[in-house]
């Protein structure tokens, strides 16, 4: 499984509980559906990236980005 | 602000050609005792002083720590853990006012490395505090006027730089998000505030358990008159919402960054201070999308370009993720004398990639900044594009404040008032960021 962000594109966000209940169908395993800004994140299994993209009012799919700060005894951060 | 695959602070510094491997300290007050406060940090009778030489030229290849008294500057051997030292001990506060790699000058006649060394001694002193970022001396020398902004009793010097000292605006009415490690709800500098906080992060509550959260909100929104300390706060009577979206040991992902920004613009604030970031180049199109829903929704999403410049070492690096999406307003770190930070990550260009995206927007003070930390410790002096991104979401509230401005609109306003620089665009953007007055 990866964790991926899908982007949910302008004429769906207002509906995106039914991008996400699509999104579901194929497969996703949804764990955060974000209404304000139109991005639905969970896990898809390696490989499913092609049929969770093909669902109606997904704009995009990436993988999740990782973030980590500097100690906080580093003097840059 | 965030750094996946390179050492932070100055840790690669100076193992090239362009650099000694020492550091050039420079003392905000020439007659202080420097030597001593080398000496309590690196250890005693390591300190050699230029005083105990007649005709001034100190032989610095051999000691530790050479000070040249008269100059207020000092060249220090010093290994990672002792750079640390001398940025954070607290008899370096105020004392220190720059730390640079020591750079080797080429001078134009075959003279001695003495002779070259006293004269890039004197070039430092006459420029003083100038430079940890690499730039040549001509193009600093070159410049008529430039500003030096040390820390006062009574602000930082981020806050004069860019005018918020004298600003009649207070980010009353003015809704900040700090997107962070969380907060130190106990810390007595916000009693009374109005502040909001949630955690995004599985387990943990929103207080602040790294310091990073704290120093970035202190920044942007702490108050006018802390007691017993000089101020360093910008929007002091901003509402505060603290989303933590980073853990206690300051991880985080999509899912609380995300996580936390929709809460922030659901919640209808007018500023949201980021200052965080993956060194990925391309911009991460989920972030494009919600800069630009947010600039809809009048919401301003304020990011740290990044640290993984090493311009002493001709590094320049890139804008990380989420600053280097186009919607969101990337912002660069400036030290003292409003040259660029040695960290600071420069813009993609057309020229370099082709891309939408990447681009420095603005910059502001980044360099030896001071504000709020957790308990006990309670305040901290540290460096980064991260420090320099709440400068922005800070004055971004107080030209929100007085023009009523948001989104898009509130963005324009901000790059068009800043302070033109002599830096380059791909490094600064449209330049410091300043108070409306």
């Amino acid at each position: 499984m990866v964790k991926v962000t899908v982007t949910v594109d302008d004429q769906h966000v207002a509906a995106i509980a039914d991008v996400a209940e699509a999104l579901r169908a194929t497969g996703m395993q949804v764990e955060q559906v974000l209404g304000d800004v139109g991005m639905v994140l969970g896990s898809i299994d390696d490989g499913a990236e092609q049929s969770v993209r093909a669902v109606d009012g997904v704009q995009s799919v990436d993988r999740s980005l990782n973030f980590q700060l500097p100690p906080p005894d580093s003097p840059t951060q | 602000m965030i750094d996946q695959t390179l050492p932070m602070g100055a840790d690669g510094a100076g193992q090239t050609a362009e650099t000694t491997g020492k550091y050039v300290v420079v003392f905000a007050d020439v007659d202080a005792n420097p030597a001593r406060m080398l000496e309590s940090v690196l250890g005693a009778s390591s300190v050699a002083n230029s005083r105990d030489f007649a005709d001034q030229e100190a032989d610095a290849t051999q000691a530790p720590a050479t000070v040249f008294a008269e100059l207020g500057v000092a060249v220090v051997a010093a290994d990672p853990d002792q750079l640390s030292a001398l940025q954070t001990s607290p008899d370096a506060q105020g004392a220190i006012l720059s730390i640079a790699p020591e750079r080797i000058y080429h001078p134009l006649q075959s003279t001695g490395y003495l002779e070259g060394y006293r004269d890039a001694v004197a070039d430092l002193a006459g420029r003083l505090g100038a430079g940890s970022n690499g730039s040549s001396a001509a193009t600093i020398g070159g410049q008529v006027g430039v500003a030096q902004f040390p820390d006062t009793a009574t602000a930082s010097w981020g806050l004069q730089a860019t005018r918020v000292l004298s600003s009649p605006q207070s980010g009353k009415g003015i809704k900040v998000a700090i997107l962070d490690t969380g907060f130190e709800t106990a810390h007595p500098d916000f009693v009374g505030r109005n502040i909001t906080l949630a955690s995004f992060i599985p387990g943990e509550t929103p207080k602040d358990g790294h310091g990073h959260g704290t120093h970035c909100t202190g920044t942007a929104c702490g108050p006018k008159n802390p007691s017993g300390s000089r101020r360093y706060g910008i929007a002091y009577e901003s509402d505060i919402f603290i989303g933590k979206v980073l853990s206690n040991s300051g991880s985080g992902s999509d899912t609380s960054v995300l996580g936390g920004m929709n809460w922030a613009i659901a919640q209808g604030c007018h500023v949201v201070s980021m200052s965080l970031g993956a060194n990925v180049q391309p911009p991460h199109p989920p972030y494009t999308e919600v800069g630009r829903r947010a600039l809809d929704k009048g919401t301003l999403v304020v990011a740290a370009a990044g640290n993984n410049a090493r311009r002493h070492e001709r590094s320049w690096g890139f804008v990380g993720a989420p600053a280097n999406s186009p919607y969101i307003m990337a912002i660069a770190a400036l030290e003292q004398d409003l040259s660029v930070a040695y960290f600071s990550a420069r813009s993609s260009t057309s020229g370099t990639g082709g891309q939408r995206g990447g681009q420095v927007d603005n910059a502001g003070p980044g360099w030896q900044v001071y504000s709020s930390w957790i308990l006990p410790q309670k305040y901290h002096t540290i460096s980064g594009t991260s420090m320099a991104t709440p400068h922005a979401s800070g004055i971004a509230a107080l030209w929100a404040q007085k023009t009523g401005l948001r989104g898009a609109a509130l963005w324009s306003v901000l790059a068009q008032e800043s302070d033109r620089l002599y830096e380059p665009a791909v490094d600064v953007g449209g330049g410091l960021v300043l108070a409306p007055q």
